[in-house]
């Protein structure tokens, strides 16, 4: 892996995208434009919202930051490291111990408990003590009770739960999290929230990918993406705390599966 | 430790999806099983050659009187060897001991009230060396037995318990026919041979007294039995007896033999005839099967990773390289072919077991077996198995996961 010693100075700056493009092409000509010419910058500890209507290429942009894809040009350094210099291999461990995703669909693997669900990024780590990891990130998002339960015996705020412990297992740098609520009712998604602003409390960078203005305000900074461009990047004034809503929200029994 | 992870965790998938990999290890298991039950009759039927040969005399040949395809021994009526022939053989290079006897099969034996039939056997002293069996108690025909034409018989056990139930057979006197001989001794016993028929359902009486006196045949001889020095001259011994014979018996070339020479060699052609085409249609069938398996758990490996393109997606998300992904479905791919393996190997023995209570064919299980079975499993697994399993490490996650 190679370390960009100019930027050593900027550690805090724990993302920074200079110029990114990234077009898709089929069979050679131009089709889509997903992104063009997007720069940003991320410090360490940030809870950052990237908010875009869909198609607006903030998928795109979180397929980047995530290394899933690569950008057609421009420079990406993650944690000080150029990724556009990095194989396949060196990606995958970027991946796996900088990075950690939750997406809306969960993507739990069925027939699997919680437990080894979220020990899956250990298993492509050289940690040794797995189920011992996997057992506390668990524990982190209040699911201790839960953990030999498969995921057709949790409710969706559960499972989400479970990504987020998986997210957090290996102890990476960034947190990308992908319309997390995207599949939640309102209790539910805001309890996931109320996890990320704990999380961020905490000290971690959580990117948040949302097309929804509310959960957006939940972060301390908002970036707009609209036709493959940055259009807006500003702190948020009144963020909004997650758990002061829930406990405002009228009661209702909790939901169970 | 990450491959040990991969492993195990490879071989929990199975128990993941019951139905799933029942189905991909069906073709494995009835191609092992036929493999295994095949190489158990090949082996079954090779111990039951060299059990032939070895009864049979590694290094014996036998020369038949008569010609013809006509299997089993010759008979007294049909004898038409001669002291010549005995002779002519005797002075071949590599010949050690030619043993002529005569043979009269179900002849009527009566010892007081009691009867049976057996075989007769007129025999030299060194019947005993030739066929390396000699009495288990009293004396064998001795030299001067034939010398006197002496009216003695060595009994076989089947004999011996017809006639004697109680008592001492040596002494006594016995009926062959309307003649009277001395029991002076017992052969050891050599039971059955796997055609059915009883070694020890046999009297021994000298070769003279045989041919003049009780069998009427005093100038042929209807049986010999050559032993030679090295089993590796079975061949070229039997070509110059076979042109001794057609010489001395003056046959044209145009004419047929008119006696019968049989070695282990011709033994061992024999029975391999038999088994042969069997093993071949049968280890095709066992071929054929373990493709078809392969080519089914090829396409239920397709299917299923496209079912599972988001968790391939999501296990690159998380870290793992393409060599991951690889591993890990040729690791899925060989914990069935192998497993479905074990389970053919355990079923191929039940078969083979079942094969040997119905059959006559020895049940052998060896370890050769069980490599075989893991090998062919492991290499099916393998073939089969890396196809899908490099498309599956080739999906791309943003794809997947969308």
């Amino acid at each position: 892996m190679k370390c960009n010693k100019t930027k050593a100075h900027k550690m805090n700056k724990i993302i920074k995208a200079k110029l990114i493009t990234k077009i898709y092409s089929k069979n050679g000509s131009v089709l889509v434009k997903a992104l063009q010419d997007v720069s940003l910058e991320i410090e360490k500890g940030e809870l950052t919202a990237i908010m875009g209507a869909s198609g607006s290429g903030k998928s795109t942009l979180m397929n980047i930051l995530g290394c899933l894809s690569m950008p057609t040009s421009g420079e990406y350094f993650l944690d000080g490291v150029n990724v556009n210099t990095l194989n396949d291999n060196e990606l995958a461990k970027i991946r796996n111990s900088k990075i950690g995703f939750v997406f809306q669909q969960f993507h739990l693997l069925p027939r699997t408990d919680a437990l080894e669900n979220v020990a899956l990024p250990l298993l492509y780590s050289e940690r040794s003590n797995i189920t011992k990891l996997a057992r506390q990130a668990l524990e982190d998002v209040g699911l201790a009770e839960r953990i030999h339960h498969l995921p057709s015996e949790l409710s969706g705020g559960q499972q989400q739960r479970v990504a987020i412990a998986r997210a957090l297992v290996n102890d990476p740098e960034i947190i990308l999290a992908d319309e997390p609520t995207g599949n939640l009712d309102s209790r539910a998604g805001l309890e996931v929230i109320s996890i990320f602003q704990r999380l961020h409390a905490e000290g971690r960078t959580i990117i948040l990918v949302t097309h929804d203005q509310e959960i957006a305000e939940h972060a301390n900074r908002i970036i707009r993406i609209k036709d493959s461009k940055i259009v807006g990047d500003e702190k948020v004034k009144n963020q909004l705390i997650a758990r002061d809503e829930l406990e405002n929200l009228p009661t209702e029994k909790e939901v169970m599966p | 430790m990450k491959t040990l992870r991969l492993t195990t965790n490879a071989f929990k998938g199975l128990t993941k999806n019951k139905m799933r990999s029942f189905f991909m290890m069906v073709g494995i298991i009835i191609g092992i099983t036929i493999l295994v039950i095949v190489l158990s009759i090949t082996q079954g039927a090779n111990k039951k050659i060299m059990t032939r040969i070895n009864n049979f005399g590694p290094n014996a040949i036998m020369v038949h009187s008569g010609g013809g395809k006509m299997r089993g021994p010759s008979s007294v009526s049909e004898a038409n060897l001669t002291q010549k022939d005995l002779r002519d053989i005797s002075s071949i290079e590599g010949v050690t001991t030619v043993s002529p006897f005569q043979l009269k099969p179900e002849m009527a034996i009566k010892y007081q009230n009691q009867s049976t039939t057996a075989s007769v056997m007129g025999a030299m002293p060194n019947w005993a060396d030739v066929w390396n069996r000699g009495v288990s108690k009293g004396d064998f025909i001795r030299t001067e037995d034939v010398e006197l034409l002496k009216k003695v018989c060595v009994i076989g056990e089947t004999v011996k318990n017809q006639l004697f139930p109680n008592s001492n057979p040596i002494g006594a006197e016995l009926l062959i026919g309307k003649v009277k001989f001395k029991v002076q001794g017992i052969l050891q016993k050599r039971g059955a041979s796997p055609a059915g028929t009883d070694f020890d359902n046999l009297i021994v009486i000298p070769f003279s007294t045989a041919s003049r006196r009780l069998m009427n045949q005093p100038k042929y001889i209807a049986m010999m039995r050559v032993i030679v020095d090295d089993p590796s001259h079975l061949k070229i011994i039997s070509k110059q007896i076979s042109q001794i014979l057609r010489h001395n018996h003056h046959l044209s070339s145009d004419e047929e033999d008119d006696f019968k020479l049989r070695s282990s060699t011709q033994i061992i052609k024999m029975i391999k005839g038999v088994t042969g085409t069997l093993h071949i249609f049968l280890l095709l069938i066992a071929g054929l099967s373990l493709i078809v398996a392969g080519i089914v758990i090829m396409n239920i490996m397709l299917i299923s990773i496209s079912e599972r393109k988001k968790e391939i997606g999501l296990r690159k998300a998380v870290g793992a390289r393409r060599k991951d992904i690889l591993l890990q479905f040729v690791l899925e791919s060989l914990a069935v072919t192998l497993s479905g393996g074990i389970f053919g190997f355990i079923l191929g023995i039940v078969g083979v077991k079942i094969m040997e209570l119905a059959t006559s064919i020895p049940a052998v299980i060896s370890w050769e077996a069980l490599a075989l079975a893991l090998v062919f499993s492991f290499i099916v697994g393998i073939i089969f198995g890396v196809q899908p399993a490099r498309t599956a490490a080739r999906l791309d996650p943003v794809e997947t996961l969308r």
